[in-house]
């Protein structure tokens, strides 16, 4: 008996909340807000990290381009040859890709030349290479596009092929095989897919030449010591390993994610603001109404029973309508005006959108954050004045 | 009028300077070998028209480069006034003793780092010199230096056959080629399998380079019987934990070994050293009496540089390296001696020992 819930103390509880509306929905409304305003930013920091991460996984580990004059130039082919024959160097791979103005729309298309017998640097691509045939497609002059490019590409009327125009000034005609989607928005969105030797048409580049060469490590912890023999080996190029990727992305990411704190510790910040208020003292009536329990009979710990009930019930519908507000407003609103915060991210590239990541612990850091401290800044002063005499309270 | 002159002649000049040397015949190229294999040279199977300028013709055979002659000399014995060189001007076979060679232009090497093109005389050889630059050097020279560098040159190759190669092949084979219809081990030489797989029709659709790797991965890896004592993955689970250390192994993949003994038992280790700890003095970490030396089947440990499993009784380890394991200082495995060494030099190794080396002291000196 001593252990069931009473029901009784619910109603009354409940009856108790009615009775004094309008401070009981002002604080549910703060609530709300204030678990929406936490929610939102942590979802939104969480999807960021989340793409990053993807992004940053996907980036090949070690990139070797060549500087001539101190710009990128086409590099030997025979390079990856060299390279292979240094210790722990799993594969080098000669890439062909650049990137296609496309001054109608204004925007840049990045054409990535695919051999399909070669061993692929990313997941994504060796997943492409499976679904399609890229020396059927060599044939049909056909390419593969990501989604960001067929949108652009069907908004100016090109619905099942694209002219390029090489150097030379002549058109090439290259038609819509498929569309094809990355892991993240970041990494497929302007991307278009085609054989290598159409690549080397489309941009004049000659047969023995590469843009780049990516190297893959077995071993991640070689990365450096590998990275620095291919310097020794070829003095006059650059050598770009998947940490600096990351150090320059993470640079971006956490400026930005300092703002976020900023936000973040102001609305801790008038949280506490309010559970002080509360916790200093109960109001006279409040105290009144305890003390008129006692007299009439109620025990300490039914009061705070009924106390806990009636804090919970606010605190947890607010928590509960907060999250599903906070998940609304961030990913099908996409998160309006707190996503302007992130401008300077998507200078990277033009368009990127939030990820749905459910990370469930997040769930539980706001409710610890929130409803645990609305109940003791309840409890608490109710139990001071309960243990009280009823004389000293009601007088 | 001057003006025009010199406007042509830089014109010419510029012409002439962005010409780009290419190995590849513009004549009708000579091929001495008889049937149908005669495109291809018989060591590596690269095609004789693509690489014809920097070709040798020895006996019946004909190769692609003095790599591939120097590299068959042993099973074809020639005498040296014998073997023919292809002139890179005239792209006719001269005698490679009185050719005049050119070591060190800027023309890429075939099969080699340094290249090496014969000329008939010297005015030729002279002019070539002033286009791409280099030296000019006797037949004697170029042998001496293709075989000093042959060692250097075949791991470059073997390296890129293994690497890119053989896993294109692979797929081409899978992807175009009616793989059961050849059998590599009917052939003596790579160029009579290239020949058989093009006139067959065995691959659909197949360009030249195609066929190297379809050709290099039935020569190279089909070829030679499947191993039959390859050695198999260390396999991890959740559960493992390392009975020296306490920790569980599936956390650090790059570091594990196992042992596996007679009796199905399978007890894994976050590192060599712990492994070789529990090998000297099992007793100390627990009632293991029945896993005696005697009755291991098998030691897996992780190759540093692949990440492979490799038999751990074959491999060499580096011991004193700056390369710390999740216990410290560690024996780091390597499948090859050479990458040993490289890596020691590298990571300041102090030494490196076989498995049967391995002392019990070395291992505990690990640990201060």
């Amino acid at each position: 008996m001593k252990n069931r819930i009473n029901r009784y103390l619910i109603e009354f509880a409940i009856n108790s909340i009615l009775r004094a509306k309008g401070k009981n929905i002002f604080i549910f409304v703060l609530f709300t807000l204030l678990t929406t305003l936490l929610m939102s930013i942590f979802l939104i920091t969480n999807s960021i990290k989340y793409e990053l991460q993807t992004t940053v996984d996907a980036l090949p580990q070690i990139i070797v381009q060549k500087l001539k004059a101190g710009r990128h130039y086409d590099i030997d082919n025979s390079v990856a040859d060299e390279i292979l024959t240094i210790a722990g160097v799993e594969q080098a791979t000669p890439r062909v890709w650049g990137y296609y103005y496309f001054a109608n729309a204004g925007v840049n298309f990045s054409i990535v030349g695919i051999d399909q017998y070669e061993e692929q640097y990313t997941k994504a691509l060796s997943q492409v290479v499976e679904k399609f045939d890229f020396e059927k497609l060599h044939k049909e002059k056909s390419m593969i596009v990501g989604e960001g490019v067929q949108k652009v590409l069907t908004k100016n009327y090109y619905n099942d092929y694209f002219n390029f125009i090489k150097p030379d000034g002549n058109l090439k005609k290259i038609y819509l095989a498929g569309v094809f989607k990355g892991d993240t928005q970041l990494e497929s969105n302007d991307i278009i897919l085609m054989s290598k030797e159409d690549v080397r048409e489309i941009f004049d580049m000659p047969k023995d030449k590469a843009t780049d060469i990516v190297v893959k490590v077995a071993n991640p912890k070689e990365i450096p010591t590998i990275a620095s023999k291919i310097k020794l080996l070829y003095p006059d190029t650059r050598i770009i390993t998947n940490n600096d990727l990351k150090v320059s992305y993470q640079n971006i990411f956490d400026y930005k994610s300092g703002v976020f704190l900023a936000l973040f510790v102001v609305a801790i910040f008038t949280f506490f603001m309010i559970i002080y208020d509360k916790t200093s003292g109960l109001s006279s009536e409040e105290k009144r109404e305890i003390g008129i329990l006692k007299a009439v009979g109620w025990r300490v710990d039914d009061i705070l029973k009924e106390k806990f009930y009636e804090a919970f019930i606010i605190s947890f519908f607010a928590y509960l309508i907060g999250v599903l507000i906070a998940f609304w407003y961030v990913y099908i609103l996409k998160a309006p005006i707190l996503r302007d915060i992130f401008v300077g991210y998507s200078q990277l590239k033009t368009t990127f959108e939030l990820p749905f990541v459910f990370d469930i612990q997040l769930l539980f850091l706001v409710f610890f954050l929130s409803v645990p401290i609305y109940l003791a800044a309840t409890i608490i002063p109710s139990w001071r004045t309960a243990t009280l005499d009823v004389d000293e309270v009601i007088r | 009028m001057l003006k025009k002159l010199s406007l042509i002649m830089l014109l010419m000049i510029s012409i002439l300077n962005a010409e780009p040397f290419s190995k590849k015949a513009t004549v009708e190229p000579v091929l001495v070998q008889d049937g149908a294999k005669k495109m291809w040279c018989s060591v590596c199977g690269m095609n004789l028209k693509m690489f014809y300028k920097t070709s040798y013709i020895s006996g019946d055979k004909q190769y692609c480069s003095i790599r591939c002659l120097v590299a068959d000399m042993a099973n074809n014995p020639t005498k040296l006034e014998d073997i023919k060189v292809i002139d890179a001007s005239t792209q006719k076979p001269i005698i490679a003793k009185d050719a005049f060679f050119v070591m060190g232009s800027d023309v890429k090497g075939t099969m080699s780092k340094v290249s090496k093109l014969a000329f008939a005389t010297k005015d030729e050889a002279e002019n070539f010199v002033k286009k791409h630059g280099g030296k000019i050097t006797d037949f004697d020279t170029v042998l001496k230096e293709a075989k000093s560098s042959l060692k250097q040159d075949s791991a470059m190759v073997s390296m890129k056959k293994k690497k890119m190669m053989y896993p294109m092949g692979k797929k081409l084979l899978a992807k175009k080629c009616q793989s059961d219809k050849i059998d590599p081990n009917k052939f003596h030489a790579i160029n009579e399998l290239k020949s058989e797989i093009k006139n067959q029709n065995i691959c659909a659709d197949i360009n030249e380079k195609q066929l190297q790797a379809v050709a290099l991965y039935l020569w190279d890896v089909k070829r030679e019987k499947p191993k039959s004592n390859t050695t198999e993955n260390i396999k991890l689970t959740k559960k493992d934990k390392c009975p020296v250390c306490g920790m569980f192994v599936y956390k650090y993949p790059k570091w594990a070994s196992q042992i596996v003994y007679k009796d199905g038992n399978r007890l894994s280790f976050d590192g060599v050293k712990d492994m070789m700890k529990f090998y000297f003095d099992r007793t100390q970490y627990g009632k293991f009496e029945t896993l005696t030396p005697e009755n291991i089947k098998e030691i897996l440990v992780t190759d540093y540089y692949s990440q492979k499993t490799i038999d751990g009784k074959k491999a060499y380890y580096v011991i004193g390296s700056d390369v710390t394991g999740p216990m410290g200082n560690e024996l780091i495995p390597f499948e090859l001696e050479s990458d040993a060494k490289t890596f020691m030099s590298d990571h300041h190794g102090k030494n490196i020992v076989s498995f049967d080396k391995i002392t019990q002291k070395e291992v505990l000196k690990l640990d201060k």
